[in-house]
């Protein structure tokens, strides 16, 4: 049996209603409910994933939710024995209105700029994280840049396009 | 050197100077940064024309801005270009100063630089070739020779127009204003 | 008299230096296979310095950098180039060792001015090295006056060109001056004082225009006097300015051939390798010299 078919068994019968699919041989996917994500990964931590490599986000429009994917992988381990098993990517999805989720800076310290990052980018917030000031922008965006509805020429219309040339001739 | 340029530098050694002498402020801004370093070394020996980098703004009288302008960028060259002594020059390096180039649609990457500092000149191209940072440098000996180098006069001149350009598109600005403002008019 | 011969190694010393930077930068073109700039870019580079806007950040700013260009000027005056001695008073050396600290002190009180963080780092990296190198000068200086038992430039020139060379009768305390001749100069395996990529050129970070012109100038007198100073002391000095000048060339070569080889120490190293090979190689040349 596979060492990453072993892992996902064994977090199925830990966790009830989560997911677990190996779509790779170094690579597992867990879909797991909003309450459950912190709890797992705690289990994950311990398990020797010490590494939060990168929260990403995903705006599905259509369905009105975002996506976000934590993926964790083992740094500083015995790497031979975590080869096989590879990746972990843990999705959960939240609704689009109003979004807010829990901060996960308890556990990996490092989430803590790219919380800040998805914040700005996407609007949504994290209750529990330090500050969520800007990270990367200059402005203030109606609606955050990175979301789906966001239409960028349209700003880029009214901001950048809207701004007059210097006239040459001298007063 | 022979004699006509001898006499030539007797009569107007300041421009002279500034002819010969191009110092480029160490300024990465974007990809086109990445042409910088052939140019300088033994490549393409920009030391043959008198162009050498220097680290800080003050010591420089040339400034590259090589590739895409991102608010936070400009931020900092407003601030690098406000500390260069007169007469300093400016050179949009790449096509994303002159209209956005492949960022014309970008949120957060401002279209034309002339809006916000003023520029001598512009070398076209994604990616120009080293060589065309020289063609920049000969041209802008031609144009100071013959006075036209003076962006740096229009803006002076223009200044409380470029300074409310630059409080449209980056907010309250933390500096206080280079040129005394006349507010009203 | 004098005042000719004051203006005339004034000029003498900067028309000199400037060559030897504009032969520098030609030479360390040629190594990297560049053609290189024109030999008279220096003059260019200070032309153009002296036309340029320039800011001031206070008194001291402006009366620093003054009295840095004074004391390289002073100092110059005291070294013979060749038959050529504006002051020469009996103390001349002690006098050389005193003078060539006002330079850098002068660069100091003038730079803080600008309360640039990178000043700061400059200054401490300067006053470290100067500690370093300041040891094995002293002892090299020491050991130049037991030998010939006196003070005066003048005097060691001739006695040298009546028996032989310093660096024959005194081959180790040579060679410990020509180890710390670049940190000296604040050349390449020892800029770290002015050093471009780490700290934006470190104490001249706030100079442009004029400030910077001279803070240049007083640089070009400094190698000039570093390299007089060896070639006075340990090369028989000259009869006339042109074989002083002839004298000066290779060591000035050797230490800019090591300049564009070698990438630059940090502080530390530089520091320990100020106190340690120099520093002993001048102390045994100080024992030899006694004891013979």
């Amino acid at each position: 049996m596979k060492m990453n078919k072993k892992l996902a068994e064994e977090l199925e019968l830990t966790f009830k209603d989560i997911e677990v699919s190996t779509p790779e041989d170094t690579k597992i996917e867990i879909f797991a409910h909003k309450e459950q994500v912190l709890t797992i990964l705690r289990f994950l931590k311990d398990k020797g994933y010490n590494h939060l490599a990168l929260i990403s986000c995903v705006d599905w429009i259509e369905k009105a939710e975002f996506e976000l994917v934590y993926i964790l992988t083992p740094y500083l381990q015995d790497y031979e024995a975590y080869k096989e098993i590879g990746d972990i990517h843990l999705k959960m999805r939240i609704p689009r209105e109003n979004p807010e989720f829990e901060t996960v800076i308890p556990i990996f310290a490092n989430a803590e700029p790219y919380e800040r990052e998805i914040h700005e980018l996407f609007g949504i917030k994290f209750a529990g994280h330090p500050r969520l000031t800007h990270l990367l922008l200059e402005r203030d965006y109606a609606i955050p840049p990175f979301r789906k509805d966001f239409d960028t020429r349209e700003y880029v219309k009214d901001v950048f396009d809207s701004i007059p040339p210097i006239k040459g001739e001298k007063k | 050197m022979d004699r006509e340029q001898v006499i030539k530098a007797l009569k107007d050694s300041g421009k002279w100077g500034h002819k010969y002498s191009f110092w480029v402020v160490y300024f990465c801004t974007g990809c086109g940064i990445i042409e910088i370093p052939p140019v300088i070394t033994s490549r393409w020996d920009a030391e043959r024309f008198g162009v050498i980098p220097v680290a800080t703004p003050r010591q420089a009288n040339l400034f590259l801005i090589t590739g895409y302008v991102s608010l936070k960028t400009l931020r900092a060259i407003i601030r690098t270009y406000e500390q260069m002594p007169e007469p300093k020059y400016t050179v949009g390096f790449g096509s994303c100063p002159i209209n956005g180039g492949m960022y014309w649609d970008s949120y957060n990457t401002i279209k034309h630089l002339d809006k916000y500092i003023p520029i001598d000149g512009w070398i076209a191209g994604c990616m120009p070739r080293p060589e065309a940072i020289f063609i920049a440098v000969t041209h802008l000996w031609t144009m100071i020779d013959k006075g036209m180098a003076d962006a740096y006069k229009k803006y002076r001149e223009q200044y409380k127009y470029y300074r409310r350009n630059q409080e449209m598109v980056l907010g309250e600005l933390e500096w206080p204003p280079l040129y005394p403002i006349d507010e009203d008019e | 008299m004098v005042i000719l011969l004051i203006v005339g190694s004034i000029v003498i010393g900067f028309m000199v230096g400037v060559l030897f930077l504009g032969f520098s930068r030609k030479i360390k073109a040629r190594i990297h296979w560049r053609y290189g700039p024109p030999l008279y870019q220096p003059i260019i580079d200070i032309v153009k310095l002296f036309h340029q806007e320039s800011v001031s950040h206070g008194f001291l700013f402006d009366f620093g950098i003054l009295l840095s260009l004074g004391g390289a000027i002073v100092t110059l005056l005291f070294i013979p180039i060749g038959n050529i001695v504006p002051l020469h008073g009996s103390g001349g050396l002690l006098v050389v060792l005193y003078l060539m600290l006002i330079a850098p002190l002068g660069i100091a009180l003038s730079s803080v001015e600008a309360a640039n963080p990178n000043v700061s780092i400059g200054i401490s990296r300067k006053f470290i090295l100067a500690l370093g190198y300041e040891i094995p000068f002293l002892l090299v200086a020491l050991s130049v006056m037991t030998n010939y038992g006196t003070t005066s430039f003048v005097e060691i020139v001739e006695l040298q060109r009546a028996s032989h060379w310093g660096i024959i009768s005194m081959p180790l305390s040579g060679i410990a001056l020509l180890l710390i001749l670049p940190v000296m100069m604040g050349m390449k395996p020892f800029d770290q004082v002015g050093a471009p990529q780490e700290i934006s050129s470190g104490p001249e970070v706030e100079y442009g225009g004029i400030y910077l012109a001279l803070s240049k100038i007083q640089h070009i007198y400094l190698i000039f006097i570093d390299i007089a100073l060896f070639v006075a002391l340990f090369m028989g000095g000259g009869s006339e300015p042109l074989t002083f000048f002839m004298k000066m060339l290779p060591i000035f070569l050797i230490v800019l051939l090591i300049s564009t080889v070698y990438p630059r120490f940090r502080i530390e190293q530089a520091f320990n390798y100020c106190i340690k090979w120099p520093t002993i190689i001048a102390f045994l040349g100080l024992l030899l010299v006694i004891w013979r």
